[in-house]
């Protein structure tokens, strides 16, 4: 500050006269041997910016030839010429890092590797593929099939089709099965190692699933006690369910007779199928178990 | 590894080469520009500024004092590596595919094509390191002309006792440095299939071709007795051995014509490496977006470079695991 007390006006000194006057870089040694370098600028909005580096210097000693070492003050010519020591980036940059180990069984893990994304391109492969109800064939996902509470999936493949015969336990089995050998969906209670058909919800209906009659195109005014008198001339009935609007309390069309012995629900189907009822005529087939 | 891409080409590169120290890489493109690289951080030092039409060799003495070009232009141009002028031109009838300095860098020789009725001539001119550069034989000291197929690649055996050329029907020839008499010929390589590349091993008593019919082969510079067979599913641009590890490095692709409809994926636009003792390959290093036209090796076997057909130059620096493979044979003969 002595400058400041030569002067005769402080107002001529320039450090107020003039904002944008940058500080000066100051430099610092630390103990630890490194520099500490304090420099301001003015950044792209020109605002001014304090900048601190630190900086270790550290000398690396590297052996050449005296060629070499020669070649390296050589100036740059041609195209180069006049440009400053140092790459530049319209010529040189630096790629994304490879990992290469070289190893003899590189050929299988490139294998692997190659069949990863042919895994991942399963939409792909569905691309063209279009979505097909179970139940009537329809354009549509089954879960969304308007009778998808009045008739039993058509062409169900053989797998699921064995919980109907073989009952809860085999069912599990089988469709266990078959999510291990094909990469379609297993929903968790059908998956190997799940507890058969324990869990499921409405698990007493599934009990007499082998003897169960699906009964449609049943009257609106249908009672279930008539249908019971027209089935237990077969055999013993254990249960009559009649598929019922919430509102109305009107049969819906369908209804669900089980018996005791499946024998007789077989003869009962096949000499109901067809019976008139009510001005309509019924359609007996087995039940089939809801998936 | 990070490779450091070097963009100074806008067309397909044809050749690199490592200088003998290896501090310096040399590149020559389609372009009508040769551009000289510090091989350690990427940095270009020069261009080489002449030649009228594209570049289809590149080599450097052994001293790194000159370098020579062969062009489409139909001459070779030898260039005072540190300034970048050109000291000299010699002009041929047809284009220049290979130019490659003798061990000892007195001679150079020349690969010129068949065309317009001329035959493919392989010409050696005498190279001379005075003090006025500018100072060389204006006529070739030897000229060998193939009058059955066409050389398309050549070079010095050790010692340069023989000129060893690799010919377009992908035979093989073994030519007296002195007389110019061939003394071998084996068909190496699949009748018909171009040998692409030659490259020596160091002491050049060995070296390697690659051919188009996508195999690559070692073969003894002495009696051409063919050593060693690396097969490859694509037809091979270049090959080189590494020096420290026995290594070698192919680089191909498919046609650059056929790129544009193939994928990166398939276009095995990789430089691939195989054993150079046990055949076997080792693995693959990706990036080029075209066919890998050139590779060449550090002489101290510590990086290798790539050029393809993408304009790019790629220069690796190997790491730790690739010094660090062994076969089991090879680590029971250390322990020893």
């Amino acid at each position: 500050m002595s400058k400041l007390g030569n002067r005769a006006d402080w107002a001529d000194d320039e450090e107020f006269d003039d904002p944008s006057a940058l500080p000066a870089q100051q430099i610092t040694t630390n103990k630890d041997g490194t520099k500490t370098v304090v420099s301001y600028r003015f950044n792209d909005e020109g605002k001014k910016v304090k900048v601190t580096r630190r900086i270790k210097t550290t000398v690396v000693r590297e052996h050449v030839n005296p060629q070499v070492a020669e070649r390296r003050s050589w100036a740059k010519f041609g195209l180069e010429k006049g440009h400053a020591p140092g790459p530049s980036f319209d010529t040189t940059s630096v790629g994304e890092n490879i990992a290469f180990r070289p190893s003899i069984n590189w050929k299988i893990q490139a294998q692997e590797e190659e069949k990863n994304p042919e895994k991942g391109s399963m939409k792909d492969q569905l691309k063209d593929k279009k979505v097909k109800c179970r139940i009537c064939s329809g354009e549509h996902f089954t879960a969304r099939c308007p009778f998808k509470d009045t008739m039993a999936p058509v062409d169900e493949p053989a797998g699921g089709a064995g919980g109907v015969e073989g009952g809860a336990d085999e069912g599990a089995a089988a469709a266990g099965g078959l999510g291990a050998t094909s990469g379609s969906y297993v929903p968790p209670h059908l998956r190997k190692g799940a507890a058969g058909g324990g869990e499921r919800m409405a698990g007493k209906f599934e009990k007499d699933d082998l003897a169960t009659l699906r009964v449609t195109n049943v009257s609106e005014l249908a009672e279930e006690g008539e249908l019971r008198d027209l089935f237990e001339r077969f055999g013993r009935v254990t249960r009559v369910f009649l598929a019922r609007d919430r509102e109305t309390q009107r049969a819906k069309g369908f209804a669900f007779i089980s018996f005791a012995d499946r024998s007789d629900a077989a003869r009962a189907c096949e000499k109901m199928d067809g019976f008139g009822y009510r001005h309509l005529i019924l359609r007996v087939e087995f039940a089939k178990r809801a998936t | 590894m990070r490779p450091i891409l070097l963009a100074g080409h806008e067309r397909a590169l044809t050749q690199i080469k490592f200088n003998s120290d290896g501090d310096l890489l040399f590149s020559v493109s389609k372009d009508k520009i040769v551009c000289a690289w510090w091989s350690a951080n990427g940095e270009r030092l020069g261009t080489y500024n002449g030649h009228q039409g594209a570049i289809w060799t590149v080599d450097v003495s052994p001293n790194t004092v000159l370098l020579a070009t062969g062009s489409a232009d139909n001459t070779v141009r030898l260039w005072n590596v540190k300034t970048g002028e050109c000291v000299k031109v010699w002009d041929f009838p047809t284009a220049v595919k290979r130019v490659e300095f003798s061990p000892d860098g007195s001679r150079l020789l020349a690969v010129t094509e068949k065309r317009m009725g001329f035959l493919g001539t392989i010409a050696v001119l005498d190279i001379n390191y005075g003090d006025n550069l500018e100072d060389q034989a204006d006529e070739p000291s030897l000229r060998i002309t193939c009058t059955e197929s066409k050389a398309t690649v050549a070079g010095w055996s050790y010692l340069g006792k023989y000129i060893i050329a690799g010919h377009e029907d992908g035979s093989v020839s073994q030519y007296d440095e002195k007389t110019g008499e061939q003394l071998e010929n084996v068909q190496a390589h699949e009748f018909d299939h171009q040998i692409n590349d030659i490259q020596f091993s160091q002491d050049r008593t060995h070296f390697i071709t690659a051919s188009k019919d996508k195999s690559a082969k070692l073969i003894s510079s002495r009696n051409l007795a063919i050593l060693k067979t690396y097969p490859a599913d694509t037809p091979l641009n270049s090959a080189t051995i590494t020096p420290k590890k026995d290594y070698v490095i192919l680089g191909g692709g498919q046609a650059a014509m056929d790129v544009t409809t193939t994928s990166a994926r398939q276009g095995k636009f990789e430089a691939r490496f195989y054993h150079k003792v046990f055949e076997d390959e080792i693995g693959r290093v990706r990036g080029h977006f075209g066919p890998l036209n050139t590779v060449d090796v550090h002489p101290a076997g510590t990086a290798y470079a790539s050029g393809g057909e993408d304009g790019y130059v790629r220069v690796h620096h190997f790491d730790k695991p690739y010094f660090d493979f062994m076969y089991e044979v090879e680590r029971e003969q250390l322990r020893k």
